[in-house]
This record gives structure tokens, C-alpha cells and sequence, in this order.
């Protein structure tokens, strides 16, 4: 079956000199809700730069159902919806106009687009603001208005670079229900992301992606299957020798007064780590089960945070 | 070709500056009454008739050049500019248009201002003077490809601006001197021989004259030379901005 999305080798290096990606080589299934994670400047947006025809291609290619972005870019281009992560818009329009406008560039007709419209501007709650211009609508609608603007010519793959940056608490929870349900409703859905918890919540898969390269990729349990970070965090009282050799067979380690223990499945082991220590004379004041992330992952892969 | 998103582009482009009216069409129109009443009815009764035209019908068609040159040339460079400045440009990038069509519609939407304006400006004419149309076709032919010349050097100074003030300065120091200095309120034959020869290098002035002889019958020089030079000055124009816009010269990364 044919990939949403074929990224080979893709390089990108800006006028400036400045290499954004080092060859970059991606699929995405149809149907996947697939997440590019990593830093600031690591090389995402540019990335979706070029899947959708704002950015050009140093070299390698990128085929978006079958169609390469440069040389059938009109196909391409028709299966894409983008939600940039800036919120720019033509400030002359109403929405509800905008909207109508950018169906019509895509070649909609003045019928479907207006069922579309209307559908979307409902489906978002923008039904009562379609008379607004972009600059009389909070932080919030306008990326609400974006996210529906992006899927007025009805694609099969939506883009969205950031959606959820700077948004509530609320707004985020919320966008991401819908992305969900656009995403069992059959759509693929491409995101990038620097919100280690977006990525794991809701992708199938993810690349994560550092100076212009892919370190890691795949289900984000599978990422974090190898880590080998799961176990338990306890704070004890009385540390001794036999409490040591009590835990024989597992990998641990103390300091000052906390005891990490390693191994797979903590909620399985913990009574049982717990009995072996206290026999020992140590007292337990304090557990904590913890788990492998993306971002533990992302450490140790790059050697930093991803808001560092 | 993508028909339906072309001309949704182009509608897009027309209802722009039809919505700003009041600053798109109204200030031209205002103007042209302003010249007519200024320089017509107080300096035209001094200076007398121009080849047997009285001045204040002399002047129309120079006028009415004079606002398809500019509303044409701000129309495109402006819309284009505050695209790119506002980034909403690439909501257009985006979608299935190619940079050719994206291109036609930028120049499109300043030759239909630049026309509306010019036509507005002879009607105003016909209906404060005594001039009539001479050949009207012509004029209209005139109107349309200086509006669409200009429109294209819009889009080219549109691609190439980094600010507001590159998009003015070329009007205050390059289009208004060459249009005042093209005979709109003149004819060149009343200048001095060395002055009247440095006229002809001047493009605006075959502009303004090819209309001159399609409103009022008279020229300096042939008309069929005017219409050749707008008609090269649309194509060269034309070229060079649909070119690099299709490029996406200092309008992609």
C-alpha cells in the first residue's frame, strides 16, 4: 500500500550555510497518527517545509501518497492539510471567508465548501464568530480556527507543526480528543512536537529528531522498552549490608537514603522488594514505581533535554 | 492548470481592494477633480488650447494614465508585500496553485485596479469637459496593458521588498517623476529640442501618449509605437516576476 508519507535522504541546507537536515529517510502509513518529536531547531519544521512545498528541497525526496512534493506537487499537495505553528492570517477576511477561500484554492466547490465550512466553524465551536475577522478572536479560537481551516478541502493527511504550544491546559486536552477522533475517523496525522507527554499520549509512532537528524524511531513503548529504567525509588531508614544482600538477583543502587531498584514490571516486584529489605532491619518511608519515558530516552540519546 | 483555485486567487485579489474603496479608488478620483479644477480651470485658460484641445481636456488622459500606473503598481507590490510580511502567504503556498498561477493573480488584481481607476478618471473627464472618446477600443487596450505592466512591477518589487518604505520610495523617486516629466501636462513638442529628445527615453511617456491619441486624437509621436513599448514593458515585467516568483526567489526558504 502506498505510504501518506516517503521521506529519502533528505537534506536541507538554508542559504545561509546553516545544514537543517542531514538526510533524513521516514514512512508513514496511511492512517498512523505519527509524531516528529524534538527541540527547538532541530530540524521538524523544516521538515514539514518541504512535505508541504513552503521550504525547498536541497536534495533527496518526499512523496506524499505516491506524489512527489516537487514534480506532482498539485496531487500532493490536495492530500494535505497544514496547521502551522504560527498564527498568521489574511487579516482582510472573515473567517467564515477565509475558509471559503482556501477551499476554493484548493480547487473545492462553492457548494462543498460551504458544507464544509459550516460543518467545521461548528465542530469547533466558531459557528457564532464566523463574521469575525482573525484578529477579534482570542489565543485560543485562533488556533481552533486554524486547526479547521487546515481540513476545509477535506485531506487525507493533516500536518500540524506545534498545535498545542501556548494553548491551556484546557484547549490542549481538547484538541487532543479531536485529533484522536480525526485519527480513527481514518485520517493520518503527522505532529510535531516538543511536548514529550503529546507524543507519548496520542502517536502511534515517533522520530525523534536532533540537529537535523532521526536518533531514534518507533512506538514510543518500544523506545522505551530498552531503556531498562523501570523499577522502584524507595526513601528507607537503616541501610545496611543485609538488606544489600537481601536484594541478591536485582540491579540497585543507594544514595543518601533513597534506594533505586531496577527491574521490569515494579508493580509486580514491589512487595516482595519491600519484604526482602524490612527483614534486613530497614525501615520504608517512601515508594515511588517509575518508568522508562521518551524523555529518559532522549537524554540518553542526545545527552540533553529537549527544552535545552 | 487549477482553474477553480486561479480565479478564486484572482476574486480574492479584486475584493481586497474593493473593500478598501475609500483608500483603492476614492483618493485617485479626488485627485484627478483637484488637478482639473487647480490646473485646468486657473493655468488652462493662460496657456490656451494644445493642438487644438483645450487644456483641461488635454490633461484627462495623462491623469488617468497617472492612476493606473500607480494603483496598478501598489496594488501588487502592497497585496504581495503584506502577505509576506503578515505570513499569510503561505496559506497560499500551500494549496495545489503553482507559483506561475499565484503570479497571474497578483498581476491580475493591480491591471483591474489600475484599469478601474484610469476608466474612472476619463469618466470624470467626459463628464467635467468637453472630451469625447476617439477611439475607445484602443483606450481601453492602453488602460489594460499599462495596468497589467505595472501590476507586474508591483509583483516584482513586491518579491524583492523588506520594507514599506522600498515599496514608496520607488513611487516618490522613480514612477511619479517619471510620469509628471511624460507629458501629463504637457505636450513634448513644447519643450526645448534637447529636453523633447531626453523625453523619448522616457517609457511613461508612450504610455501616456498612446492614450492621449486614443481619448483625444492627438499625439507627439505614433501611437502604434506606444502601444509597442507598453506591450514590451507588460512582457519584460511579466516575465522577470512570474519567473522568480515561480522560483520562490526571497519568497521560499
Amino acid at each position: 500500500m502506498t505510504p501518506a508519507v516517503e521521506i529519502r535522504n533528505l537534506r536541507k541546507i538554508y542559504s545561509g550555510g546553516v545544514e537543517a537536515l542531514k538526510g533524513i529517510d521516514l514512512t508513514v502509513p496511511v492512517g498512523e497518527f505519527f509524531g516528529l518529536l524534538g527541540p527547538n531547531g532541530a530540524g521538524k519544521t523544516t521538515t514539514i517545509g518541504i512535505t508541504t512545498g513552503l521550504v525547498r528541497i536541497t536534495d533527496g525526496s518526499v512523496k506524499v501518497m505516491g506524489n512527489d512534493v516537487v514534480r506532482q506537487f498539485r496531487q500532493a499537495r490536495r492530500h494535505i492539510g497544514l496547521a502551522a505553528q504560527e498564527l498568521s492570517f489574511d487579516w482582510f477576511f472573515a473567517i467564515e471567508d477565509l475558509m471559503m477561500l482556501q477551499a476554493g484554492y484548493y480547487g473545492v466547490s462553492r457548494k462543498v465548501a460551504r458544507q464544509n465550512t459550516d460543518r467545521l466553524l461548528d465542530t469547533f465551536g466558531l459557528s457564532g464568530k464566523k463574521r469575525a475577522k482573525p484578529r477579534e478572536l482570542s489565543g485560543g479560537m485562533k488556533r481552533r480556527f486554524q486547526i479547521a481551516r487546515s481540513l476545509v478541502h477535506d485531506p487525507e493527511i493533516l500536518i500540524l507543526d506545534e498545535p498545542t504550544a501556548g494553548v491551556d491546559v484546557e484547549l490542549r486536552h481538547r484538541l487532543w480528543e479531536y485529533l484522536t477522533r480525526l485519527n480513527n475517523e481514518g485520517k493520518t496525522v503527522i505532529l510535531t512536537t516538543h511536548y514529550i507527554e503529546e507524543a507519548e499520549k496520542l502517536c502511534e509512532r515517533v522520530a525523534i529528531i536532533d540537529h537535523g537528524k532521526i536518533i531514534a524511531m518507533g512506538s514510543p513503548s518500544e523506545l522505551v522498552s530498552g531503556m531498562d529504567k523501570d523499577g522502584m525509588s524507595l526513601t528507607v531508614e537503616g541501610w545496611n549490608q543485609d538488606a544489600a544482600e537481601a536484594l541478591v538477583g536485582y540491579r540497585f543502587d543507594f544514595t543518601d537514603g533513597h534506594l533505586r531498584v531496577y527491574t521490569t514490571r515494579p508493580e509486580l516486584r514491589l512487595t516482595e522488594i519491600i519484604n526482602r529489605i524490612t527483614s534486613a532491619g530497614v525501615a520504608v518511608l517512601d515508594v515511588r514505581i517509575c518508568h522508562s519515558t521518551l524523555e529518559d530516552m532522549f537524554i540518553e540519546l542526545t545527552g540533553h533535554g529537549i527544552d535545552e | 492548470m487549477n482553474s477553480t483555485g486561479f480565479f478564486t486567487f484572482v476574486g480574492r485579489e479584486l475584493r481586497r481592494f474593493l473593500s478598501l474603496y475609500n483608500q483603492t479608488i476614492i483618493p485617485g478620483l479626488l485627485t484627478t477633480v483637484l488637478y482639473i479644477v487647480v490646473f485646468g480651470k486657473s493655468l488652462g485658460s493662460r496657456i490656451g488650447d494644445i493642438k487644438g484641445i483645450d487644456y483641461m481636456s488635454y490633461i484627462i488622459p495623462g491623469l488617468a494614465m497617472m492612476n493606473v500606473i500607480t494603483n496598478a503598481y501598489s496594488n501588487s507590490a502592497a497585496s504581495l508585500f503584506q502577505a509576506k510580511l503578515m505570513r499569510f502567504l503561505d496559506d497560499i503556498l500551500i494549496t495545489p496553485l503553482s507559483g506561475l498561477e499565484i503570479s497571474m493573480g497578483y498581476i491580475l488584481g493591480g491591471a483591474v485596479r489600475g484599469l478601474l481607476n484610469g476608466a474612472l478618471v476619463l469618466l470624470v473627464g467626459l463628464l467635467l469637459t468637453d472630451m469625447s472618446l476617439a477611439h475607445p477600443f484602443l483606450g481601453l487596450v492602453f488602460l489594460l496593458v499599462v495596468g497589467w505592466a505595472f501590476g507586474a512591477a508591483g509583483l516584482l518589487v513586491g518579491i524583492f521588498a523588506k520594507t514599506w518604505d522600498n515599496i514608496q520610495l520607488l513611487v516618490n523617486f522613480f514612477l511619479m517623476p517619471l510620469v509628471f516629466l511624460g507629458g501629463v501636462f504637457y505636450s513634448i513638442d513644447m519643450l526645448p529640442p534637447v529636453w523633447r529628445s531626453i523625453s523619448l527615453f522616457n517609457p511613461l511617456y508612450y504610455m501616456i501618449n498612446g492614450l492621449r491619441y486614443s481619448v483625444l486624437d492627438v499625439a507627439d509621436s505614433s501611437p502604434w509605437w506606444s502601444l509597442f513599448i507598453s506591450v514590451s514593458a507588460a512582457v519584460l515585467f511579466t516575465l522577470i516576476g512570474a519567473f522568480l516568483f515561480a522560483r520562490g526567489y526571497r519568497i521560499k526558504d
